[in-house]
Order: structure tokens, then sequence, then C-alpha cells
């Protein structure tokens, strides 16, 4: 019985070539697609699980209370580990490790900038990385020591042992590499590519000696719990810690999830509000979406062709089919059609992975060996299979045999609405995506296109390294740079332009209430600096070598705002203690977050200390030749050190990553989900064609023109397609609404993207219908007609 | 076998009811090789599909084998199909994805019949109508008298006590239709099996036993015919 079934089956599919193709391409995409964004959302749910004891991990967090509400922060004083593995209850292990930053790395004549991290021992006790080579117990224990990542071992050393051979860090420093440890898996949010001891951090830096105290926050300290049981008093613990060290600190400590910190990596107010997991969950949703559209297909599909089909059923049921065997026999043919999809989708899916991770910067891969990754892709299938043949099956197998004999006409209205709805919802969906995507589009070039404060085209940024750190060659790369007339003016910065960087309550203003608790960014400067990154200076002057400016500061409009000044130029503040001058006042430009205002930010101008280099292209010059220029003099004013020019454009479009990525997506998906509704759509054109056969014959022998029929025939699609995109708006309208409300800026809702959608999605409706209708239109009467 | 009392089918449209059927009473008795005939609209076919239990009479009484069958259960109902009746369409309605072979098979799947003993009655029915060559074609491979060949053959090789067939010959050439109006004969008489036609031709008639002429849904005329003719 299976066998004759699975028989006829075949047959069947073969015999309609065209809905099978249909049917198995829809189910195919619509798999691919759903495993793809599986697969996505199972790797970024897998970040940082791979540690043994990740889920007795956590990371300590800085709550610290300003005007403006609660700010948190990941980064702790380096005294933190120390006392939570002294004190806290139930602690097993805690250590403090550095902000990742890519250091030199040379082995004899080979130099590597490679992202550095500074840690103590305990975090090998935490993160149990696999060791290839060396000692765990012993590593990170010596000052001058090193672990290597095994593809930065093999870069270095090729094929020698590394162990106990000495590298050298930022070229001065000899390091003997004390162990190889697996890559950092890239799922894992913590990345590095050597780990050196924290002893060794303490002895290079000078500010790390010199601040050892509660007030400066820049450790990652991770603690590990003997159990969770502990998890109560230990955050107790945590909670008072600032308070218990320091009198009057109104800092606060949390406990954070390990497991939580890659995905819930947004805080409001110092507690977790999500993050990274919201966009998860809207790449869940849309990879069933997806896969029930296919499903949807299916159904309209199989119930159209019902016709078809009916006779069968009244036969089988006559010659003593029970209702039973005809459902097993739809569903054996819907698995089966799923089955031959899941075949296509796995294919496709192995053919379009580098892509994708091309497209999105990650590595997804099959794992052939993952029992999880097979029984995903096996039970979607079925699950597939069952629900896109369900309402098939239920539906065929009721016939009564006698009126389907008797050829009654089975797609009379009540299966007909049925098919109307489904393709009604597959529309809402495709219109709902386009107008997301549209509206997600719009928002990155908003935020691409708004203004910074500053020029960023043609600006470019050097990391100040090795011999370039010195004030004489720092002075002489600007005066060479200069002179090459690569670029037209050069200034120096405590900070890259678009990172992070220092915050402080230490300053003081007439008027600072005792209570104020209004963190300030500070940074340090050259000369020419609003010249260079192209600033608006509104009042006063900037830094110049003309003038002694030491003791002299700018400071931006939304300092002068909290300070409450009026015209700042002129007006005296202090730094801890010491009387400092406002000389110049610029405009609010953007260094962090382009989602948020500028912050307060006074700038003041140290002699040396700096650690980027900044330099306006001469605008008059060929960028590919200034930029030669450039790597050329910097490569020989630094020769050990590889030149890492960089364009502040660039850096600043990674800040869009998130959107950009969230873009790409929607727009890849959305666009699958449009492909298979056509699929559908087309289906459904192809049987009311048939259907609708007579009707055309007898209108044409009366005398219709083919556009009298294809209006005739798209007028019933166009009205769907209006339905769906009337339900769609109100719909999409929530959605967007609510993503754009993460913004603080946004782009106003427009009319534009609704506009496209409807364009976009009447375009496809009609084309698709066409491409059947035409021949219908054109097919001459008498086949129609000779058989009645 | 076959016990009518008082069956009446009617369809109501509007308040006003149109009658299909009025009163029909009537008995079959195994062995009997019935002809229903009668001018278009009369209820031939809506009497043949109420003894078929493809419709359901709106009042009436019937039994089949001693059975009352009006109420009968979807299982209950396909049991006798399986076992006790044989359908033969105008339009032979054989299964266009399955072989000749496959089509025979297909009631005897439904009944369980072993596959040896499937492999040997289709073998047998094959044989019997001279279509062991063409056991592997499909329907639309087949002249209209060849599917109605199968036809009958799928509808015996569940050896039912009863066959229904519903103008068997309607869409036949005469010298087919002459075929296939012997084979009914040979069949009821050298097997025993009850036959119930419907159909318009006087000649066909005359193959069978009696004949029920049926007018505006009542019976006109129940004759017996002479085998003479």
């Amino acid at each position: 019985m299976f066998r004759l079934n699975l028989k006829i089956a075949l047959r069947n599919l073969w015999k309609n070539k065209v809905y099978t193709l249909i049917n198995v391409g829809g189910l195919a995409i619509g798999l691919a697609s759903c495993m793809l964004l599986l697969m996505y959302v199972a790797y970024e749910w897998s970040y940082d699980k791979q540690f043994k004891n990740y889920d007795k991990t956590y990371v300590v967090r800085l709550n610290s209370k300003t005007n403006s509400g609660v700010v948190g922060y990941g980064y702790t004083p380096s005294v933190m580990a120390e006392e939570i593995r002294q004190k806290a209850p139930g602690v097993a292990y805690a250590s403090r490790s550095s902000y990742p930053g890519n250091e030199l790395i040379s082995y004899q004549n080979k130099n590597f900038k490679k992202g550095a991290i500074f840690a103590d021992a305990a975090l090998l006790k935490i993160l149990d990385y696999k060791f290839i080579k060396g000692n765990p117990e012993k590593a990170l224990h010596e000052v001058n020591t090193v672990i290597l990542t095994e593809t930065l071992a093999k870069n270095l050393f090729g094929n020698e042992d590394p162990i106990n051979k000495i590298v050298k860090f930022q070229n001065v420093e000899p390091l003997k590499v004390e162990a190889v440890i697996q890559d950092v898996p890239v799922n894992s949010t913590l990345q590095f590519d050597y780990l050196m001891p924290w002893a060794l951090n303490e002895k290079l830096n000078e500010w790390v000696r010199g601040s050892p105290g509660w007030g400066n926050s820049y450790c990652l300290t991770l603690m590990q719990l003997k159990d969770n049981k502990y998890f109560e008093n230990a955050s107790g613990f945590i909670k008072n810690v600032f308070y218990a060290n320091q009198k009057n600190s109104s800092n606060e400590g949390s406990m954070h999830p390990f497991s939580k910190w890659h995905l819930y990596d947004k805080f409001e107010n110092g507690k977790s509000t999500g993050g990274k997991i919201d966009q998860i969950r809207i790449f869940l949703i849309l990879a069933f979406c997806i896969l029930l559209i296919a499903c949807v297909n299916f159904m309209n599909l199989s119930t159209a062709r019902s016709e078809k089909r009916a006779r069968e059923v009244g036969v089988r049921k006559a010659i003593g089919s029970s209702r039973k065997s005809l459902i097993s026999q739809f569903m054996l043919e819907s698995m089966l059609l799923s089955f031959i999809g899941m075949g296509i989708a796995f294919i496709s899916l192995e053919l379009s992975l580098p892509y994708f991770n091309h497209l999105l910067d990650i590595q997804l891969a099959i794992n052939y060996n993952s029992w999880e990754f097979w029984c995903t892709l096996i039970g979607l299938t079925i699950i597939t299979g069952f629900i896109a043949g369900s309402y098939p099956a239920f539906y065929l197998s009721s016939f009564e045999p006698v009126k389907v004999l008797k050829g009654f006409n089975v797609a009379g209205g009540s299966s007909i609405s049925v098919r109307k709805v489904l393709v009604v919802f597959q529309f809402v969906f495709a219109a709902c995506l386009i107008v997301c995507t549209s509206v997600i589009y719009q928002q990155l070039n908003f935020i691409k296109n708004k203004p910074v404060g500053y020029d960023r085209n043609g600006l470019i940024e050097l990391p100040l390294l090795g011999d370039l750190k010195s004030k004489a060659k720092m002075d002489l790369a600007k005066e060479q740079l200069l002179k090459s007339g690569a670029v037209s003016s050069v200034t120096y910065f405590s900070q890259s332009l678009n990172g992070g960087g220092n915050t402080t309550y230490d300053f003081s203003w007439p008027g600072k209430g005792l209570n104020d608790l209004n963190l300030i960014n500070f940074r340090g400067a050259g000369d020419d600096f609003t010249k260079t990154v192209g600033t608006t200076l509104l009042a006063g002057r900037e830094f110049s070598s003309q003038f002694v400016d030491t003791t002299n500061v700018m400071i931006n409009q939304a300092a002068a705002k909290i300070m409450g000044l009026k015209n700042p130029v002129g007006k005296v503040i202090t730094w801890g203690g010491t009387p400092i001058t406002i000389v110049g006042f610029v405009k609010d430009f953007v260094m962090e977050s382009p989602y948020q205002n500028a912050s307060p930010l006074v700038i003041y101008h140290p002699t040396t200390n700096y650690s980027y280099l900044l330099a306006r292209l001469n605008p008059e010059q060929n960028v590919s030749r200034s930029v030669t220029q450039i790597d050329e003099i910097i490569k020989k004013l630094n020769p050990n050190f590889p030149v890492d020019r960089r364009f502040v454009r660039d850096d600043f479009e990674d800040k869009l990553q998130n959107e950009k990525r969230l873009g790409m997506l929607s727009n890849w998906f959305g666009g699958f989900a449009i492909f298979i509704s056509c699929l559908g759509l087309l289906g459904l054109a192809l049987f009311m064609a048939e259907q609708r056969k007579k009707e055309i014959s007898i209108r044409k022998v009366l005398g219709a023109s083919t556009v009298n029929i294809l209006t005739l025939l798209n007028k019933d699609f166009i009205k769907l397609v209006a339905v769906a995109n009337l339900i769609a708006f109100p719909l999409a309208y929530i959605i967007i609404n609510h993503w754009l409300s993460a913004y603080s800026f946004r782009v106003a809702i427009s009319i534009l993207p609704f506009a496209i959608a409807v364009a976009l999605s009447f375009l496809i409706a009609i084309l698709t219908v066409s491409i059947q209708s035409v021949k219908v239109a054109k097919a001459n009467p008498v086949d129609a007609l000779k058989y009645e | 076998m076959i016990e009518l009392k008082n069956i009446e089918k009617y369809y109501a449209n509007k308040g006003v009811k149109s009658y299909i059927l009025r009163h029909v009473t009537t008995s079959i008795k195994q062995g009997e090789f019935v002809s229903i005939m009668g001018p278009s609209g009369a209820g031939k076919s809506t009497l043949l599909n109420i003894l078929g239990m493809l419709e359901e009479p709106t009042y009436g009484q019937y039994e089949f084998m001693g059975e009352d069958v009006v109420s009968l259960n979807e299982r209950k109902r396909i049991e006798l199909y399986r076992n006790h009746i044989g359908f033969v369409f105008q339009a032979y309605h054989l299964i266009d994805e399955m072989t000749v072979a496959e089509n025979i098979e297909a009631p005897l799947l439904y009944k369980k019949v072993p596959g040896s003993e499937r492999r040997s009655r289709i073998a047998d029915m094959l044989d019997r109508f001279n279509m062991v060559a063409k056991s592997d074609l499909f329907p639309n491979q087949l002249s209209g008298g060849q599917q109605q060949l199968v036809g009958i053959a799928r509808a015996l090789v569940a050896q039912p006590s009863i066959i229904l067939a519903d103008e068997p010959t309607g869409n036949l050439q005469s010298a087919q239709a002459l075929q296939i109006m012997e084979l009914f004969k040979k069949l009821n008489e050298e097997e025993g099996i009850t036959i119930v036609q419907v159909t318009h031709s006087e000649v066909n008639a005359a193959y069978g036993s009696r004949i029920l002429h049926l007018l505006d849904g009542v019976i006109k005329e129940d004759v017996t015919v002479s085998q003479t003719v």
C-alpha cells in the first residue's frame, strides 16, 4: 500500500511538473531561509556558552549615578577582582583583564598587530581555554610571559615549537612564550590573540601602576561562583562593594550573567533591557513566517488542484478506500514534496553559507556531526510537510464521492475564499516586510547623513606607536606630512575620534552643586584641532603653537550648558583643584554613538601623551596618491610598526553595523518571502485560468478582446493585494514605530515606504498573474469548448 | 438481497420541493439482472446511487442483505463497498496515475488481500479480459471500450455480490457496447452475480432479466424479460 501510494505520488508530481516545481521551489526556499536564520540565531545564542562553568560566571558591572540617571559600565576598578576574591561569599575565582587592543607582537622579522589582553591567572580558571602546549597551572604567573593562540603561534613560528621562545611586545619588551591555546572561539565575546600577565601591564604602563584605587574603572572583572545558590549573597556584596570601600561613593556594582553578556548588552538605568536579543527574536519570527508562507503556498496550490484530484477521491472512496487512507495518501505526497524540498534546501544552504558569512562577517558552518542540526532540519521538514499537507489532506478527503463523480464543481465558493484568505495573508506579510525594510534603510541613511559636527570625509587617523610616541618624532611626522602636500592640516588626539574615552566628576565650575553628578568627557588635542577635523569654533580660539596652552581648555556646547556658561570664553573652571581657563568654545560633535546627543566635553592641550594623529587629506590632490605618501612617511619614521592608517569615515560606518546587518537580512529574507508569495500567486493564477477557461472562451466567442480578458483575470488578484496592503499598513506602522522608538535620532515615518510597498506588491502581482493570464487570453476558444 | 420501501428523494429549493423519486418500492433478489430505464431526468441515476449508498434517500427504508443501511456509518458502508458492491461508471473513472494492473489491484489493497493472492487475482482478471499485454499501460493509452473493461475488471476483482453500473456503455460504440453486455450476461448467468444497470437502450435492457421503467421518479412498469428475446 505504502509503496503503491509512493509510486502514485511520484507519478503525480512528475505529471504536474509546473506545480511540483512551484511547490518544491517554495518549500526549498522557505526551508533554506528558515534553517539559515535558525543557524544564525543558534550562533548568536551560543555566544560564551562554550566554557565549562559559563552558567556560574558573571561580569561585574559598575552603575554610576549621574544627573541624567544611572549610567552603566562594563569596566570596574583594578582592585575589584582581589576584593571579590577575598570577601565575596561563595566565590570560586575572580579575575581582571584589560580592554582588548591591537598591539604589535614580533618574532624575528615577523610583525603582527594582534588583539592583546593583560589578565590575571585566574582568568584561565574561569574560562577553560584549551591548552595545546604549555602548563595551564603555571601560565600568566611570571611577568614577562605570553600565551599565544594557535593561529598567531603558527603565523609567528611556522612549524617551530614556540614554547620558551622569546617574542617582542611593542618592539621593546621581550616575552617568553609559555603556552599555546586553541584559538578563541568566534562566538566568544572576549576576543584576543594573545594573553599577557596583569603584572606586565603594571610594569609597562605608568597609569596602571598609578591608579590602583576605587576611582578609576578600566578592568573587565569576571567572577565565578562555587555554586549559583550563592548568587543572592554575592550580588548583595557586589552591590555595596563601592560604598564599603569609598565612603561617599554613589556607585553600585552588579553581576551580569556571562551567558547574557553578548545578547543582553543594552542597559537602561543600570538594568538590563535587552539588546541584540531583540534582533534575534525578530529573526526567529522571520524564520518561521517564511516557512509558514511556503506552507501556505503549498496548501493553496494543492487545494487549487482539488478539482483534478476530486474525481480520484470519489473513485477511491467508491472502491472501498477509507478516509484515513486518503488522508495518509495526501500526507505522503506532501511529505515527499517537503523532503525533496529539504534536499534542495540543504544544497542551497551549503552553497549560500559562504556568501551569508561574508555578508554578516560571521562564521557559520554546517556541522555534519551535530545531531541538533539534523534533528532541526528533519523536524522542520516533517512539520512543514504536515502543516502544508494537513489542509489539502483533510479538505480533499472530505469530498462526497457521488457529488464528485456526478461532476459537480468542487472548487465552488468556500474553498476559493480560503485560498483568498491565504493569499491575502502572504501578501500582508510581504507588504509588511517591504515597509519595514525601507524604513530600516531610511533610518540607516538618516544616521549616516546626519551631521556629526565635523567633516569625516577625507579625514584619516593614525595610531601613534613605537617611535612616534616621542614628541620629537611626532612633530617631525607632522612637519613632513604637511610638507609633502598629502595633507592640509594635522593634529593629535588622545583617543580615537570615533572611540570612547575618559570621563570624570573632577571638573568644578562656579555654581556647581554639591550633589552634581555630571560625568564630563575629557580629551587631549593638539594644535589646529578644529581646523583639521572640521568642527566649528563658536567663540574664542583653538590651541595653537603661538600660545602656551597647558592650562587652557576648549569646551563644547553640551559642557557649557551643564556648567551654565552663556559666554564660556575667558571663564575659569577647576580640574581636580587646578584652575584652567576656557579659551575656545566649539560646536557639539559626535564621538561615540551616532544615536545619542554629544556628551559634555572638555578638550585640554597636553604636550605629549597623545595616541592618535589626525590629518585632513589635501583636497587638491588625488586621494590614493596622498595615502601612499602618508604611508611612506610614517613607515620611514616608524619602521618597526605596520602603518595602521584608517579613514575616520570607515570607522564611523562600523558603528552602523547592527542596522546594516538588520537591513541586509530583512532585505534578503524579505525578498525570499516575496518570491515565495509570488510563486503562490502564480499557482493560484494557473488554477484560476484553468478553471475559467470555458468562461473565457465563451467571452472570446462573444467578442471580448485580449485586453478585456486580461483585465478580467487580473482584477480579482489586484483586489486581494489591495486588501493585503490595507491590512499590512497599520501592522507595519506599529512594528516600525516600535523599532524606531529605540533611537533618539530617528527618521520620521513618511508615506514613502508605504508607497513603495503598494507599488511593488501590485507590480509583482500583476506581472506574476499576467504570465499565466496572457496565455489563457490568447488561447483558441475552440480548445476549451469542444469537450463540453 | 435488496429491499426498498417507499423511497423518496427530493430537493427543497426556496420552499418548493422538487421530487426526484416518489414512493419507490421494490425488491431485487440475488442473481437478478435488472435494468433501470426511463427518459432523462426520470431519477434512474439517483435510484442507482441510493442503491449504491452514494446518496441517502430523504425518506424510506432500504435494506441491503437484511441490514438497514439508510443510517449506516461510514466505516460500515466502506465495509460493504469492499466486500459486496462493485461500481461501473459511464465515464469509467479509472485513476489516471495508475496502470491497468494497479487500477485493478486498488480495491484488493483496501480489502487487505495478501500480496500473493492479489497477484493471482489480477493475473486472472487480465487473462479473462485479454488484457495481459496492456497491464502496464495507463488508462489514457487505452480505447474507451478497453477502459470500460478495466473498469469492470476492477469492479469484479473484489468478488462482489452485486455490480451497480451507471450507463456502462453510454460512451462506447455499439460493437464495444455489445461486448460489455455479453460480459455482464455471462457474469450473471455463470457466476450468479447480481447486476443492476441504468441504461437508455432497449437493446441493452434486453440482456437483463427484469426491467424497471421509471418516469418522473415513479416506477411505471416492472417487467420480467423473457429470455427468448
